[in-house]
């Protein structure tokens, strides 16, 4: 039996973490170079003479460990990011990447990369790594009040209009990007095809505390929303009827949704399809209570993007696969699956 | 809000607009306690009306109060806790739990300590009990306008003089458990002084259980007239119909036929 309004007893939860942890862990054996186990023994002193083991003291501590906590945190955002967007458009196929938010990132960011450097005095500015998440998620704020307002207005309720809209997001977006690369130099053009590929290779204990602390505001800022959001899953009518106030639920949830994106894209560029495939999974099993679904679809994303981007590490190391390949791969074939099952049912 | 005598819901000149279309100005009073059908041709603005009514159309013009105040200074909480609605159809998309979308009807309240009886005894009156552990994936439509129906009945459980708002409220049920859950309705809101606004298509029904008939044609208000016998004749011009009447002792019943036909 479940409590009301308590929160619903979590043993799945628990089990979850357990599997995040485990993973984590060895996800830590697997890199370019092997790793002496005695490595994790922070507090032991190590001569310098024992290079294996000072190696790899500086591989596991420095370098990937940072990467594969980034990668949790990053794949948790992003869960929780396609929980509250389903949430938000009633609709079980929305995710950032497919609406268009992510992309209205990255090309925010992409036109700073390009246009902002020619700016004497801007150009600065423009490559400090501040002002680029705030440039991206200012980015993908403005996708998101625009398909606010596009679904609210023109097409309440229509599933498909949604996507359709998305889809036309995503273009555009992709054309001011491919035209951003078309007038970049060089260099700009590695910095954009790592927006659009997306990669977690450039990562530090700083990147990891802010996107942490990001991950951890936003939850802190859902939790007493979720079950205004579960009575929206009912319906506008009905979730106004209750009691929520509607217009601010709308806009505190664009705020989370646009900061989770735009930062996720800004700290690591396009990672599609996490966002999709997460909160999916845990729906499938649990339902759709947001209280249920919301920490769960952190944790699946989590593990999700740490495996995936395992994979991108080893799979032709030394060399590095940019992360995005797999999860479009793993999320691609996952969504016509969905597709498939349901029959355009959802659609 | 307490029982009352007084007037419950005042519409003074409350007109909206949805793209071209006008409806309205609608004015009447209801009465605290009132029994109000809303009855018209289809796409006359019925559920328009109910929507204005409730607050989801906003008005262009004139005022709309509630219990003396105007709704726009009730917050969305504060309306919850006096008005309910149970609307026409509902979304399915998201499976959820039947408790859980019954307990939603209590998200107004402030303080939800005894809200797990509270789900039970409302499932339990709308006959959704047996549903209490199931999801709302494939329930059927019957199923589901029970459970909203239960919802409806939580959110308005532990007040009195509450308004409630019912759109077609039978139309997905079949007649047994459609004449069991109206009684049903009907005695909750009876027992706790609710008033009671409810569209309708079944003009026996209306006559019958209701006090008062709000007729609605083209977006306007076509008569506002109490519910008996004398009512028929401006029903017959409202639907373009000829009723037949039959008595049964103290009932009457009435039956449809075409005007264009032999009557």
């Amino acid at each position: 039996m479940r409590r009301y309004p308590g929160w619903p007893e979590p043993p799945i939860t628990l089990v979850l973490v357990g599997v995040l942890f485990l993973i984590t862990l060895v996800a830590t054996k697997y890199g370019a170079l092997p790793l002496d186990q005695s490595a994790w023994l922070f507090w032991r002193e190590v001569p310098e003479s024992e290079t294996l083991a000072v190696g790899s003291r500086h591989i596991l501590w420095g370098i990937r460990l940072p990467r594969i906590l980034f990668a949790g945190v990053v794949g948790a955002s992003l869960g929780i990011g396609g929980a509250l967007t389903q949430a938000l458009f009633r609709n079980p196929l929305a995710e950032p990447g497919l609406l268009g938010i992510s992309s209205g990132a990255a090309c925010a960011a992409a036109l700073s990369i390009v246009f902002l450097a020619r700016i004497p005095g801007a150009d600065t500015f423009a490559s400090h790594w501040l002002p680029l998440p705030l440039i991206a998620f200012s980015g993908a704020i403005l996708v998101c009040l625009f398909l606010n307002g596009i679904s609210q207005k023109w097409m309440t309720g229509s599933m498909g209009g949604l996507l359709l809209t998305g889809i036309a997001v995503n273009a555009l977006a992709g054309a001011v990007i491919g035209l951003c690369a078309y007038t970049a130099t060089d260099i700009q053009l590695r910095t954009l095809t790592f927006w659009t590929l997306g990669s977690l290779a450039n990562v530090s204990w700083t990147l990891v505390a802010v996107s942490s602390g990001i991950l951890l505001v936003t939850w802190i800022a859902a939790r007493p929303l979720l079950q205004g959001l579960n009575a929206l899953l009912l319906g506008e009518n009905i979730a106004r009827h209750v009691g929520v106030c509607l217009p601010s639920l709308r806009l505190r949830i664009v705020l989370m949704v646009a900061g989770l994106a735009g930062f996720a894209v800004a700290f690591c560029g396009v990672i599609g399809f996490v966002g999709l495939v997460a909160p999916h999974l845990v729906r499938m099993t649990a339902g759709a209570d947001l209280r249920v679904v919301l920490p769960r679809a952190a944790i699946v994303g989590a593990i999700l993007l740490i495996c995936a981007d395992t994979l991108a590490r080893t799979i032709a190391a030394p060399a590095e696969v940019p992360v995005g390949i797999f999860t479009a791969l793993l999320g691609s074939s996952f969504f016509l699956w969905l597709l498939a099952r349901d029959k355009g049912r959802a659609v | 809000m307490t029982a009352q005598t007084g007037v419950l819901l005042r519409l003074d000149q409350a007109e909206v607009c949805i793209g071209t279309t006008r409806f309205g100005p609608f004015s009447f009073d209801v009465l605290a306690g009132e029994r109000i059908a809303i009855l018209g041709p289809s796409g006359a603005g019925k559920s328009s009306l109910l929507k204005v009514i409730s607050g989801e159309y906003a008005t262009a013009n004139g005022n709309l109060s509630l219990g003396g105040k105007p709704v726009e200074s009730l917050g969305p909480a504060a309306l919850s806790r006096v008005l309910a609605v149970l609307p026409q159809s509902y979304q399915n998309t998201f499976a959820m739990s039947v408790e859980l979308v019954i307990g939603l009807g209590r998200l107004g309240r402030v303080a939800a300590g005894d809200s797990n009886q509270i789900v039970r005894q409302s499932a339990t009156l709308a006959r959704a009990e047996h549903l209490l552990h199931r999801t709302t994936a494939g329930l059927s439509g019957g199923e589901l306008a029970r459970v909203h129906l239960a919802r409806v009945f939580a959110q308005l459980w532990d007040v009195s003089g509450g308004l409630l708002l019912v759109d077609e409220p039978l139309a997905a049920l079949d007649p047994g458990l459609a004449l069991e859950l109206f009684d049903r309705l009907s005695s909750f809101t009876r027992l706790r002084g609710h008033t009671l606004i409810a569209v309708l298509h079944d003009v026996q029904l209306a006559l019958q259980e209701f006090d008062r008939l709000i007729l609605i044609r083209q977006g306007q208000l076509y008569a506002d007239c109490p519910s008996s016998v004398d009512a028929i004749p401006i029903l017959e011009r409202l639907f373009e119909v000829r009723f037949r009447k039959h008595h049964a002792g103290d009932l009457l019943f009435i039956s449809a036929t075409a005007t264009q036909g032999h009557s």
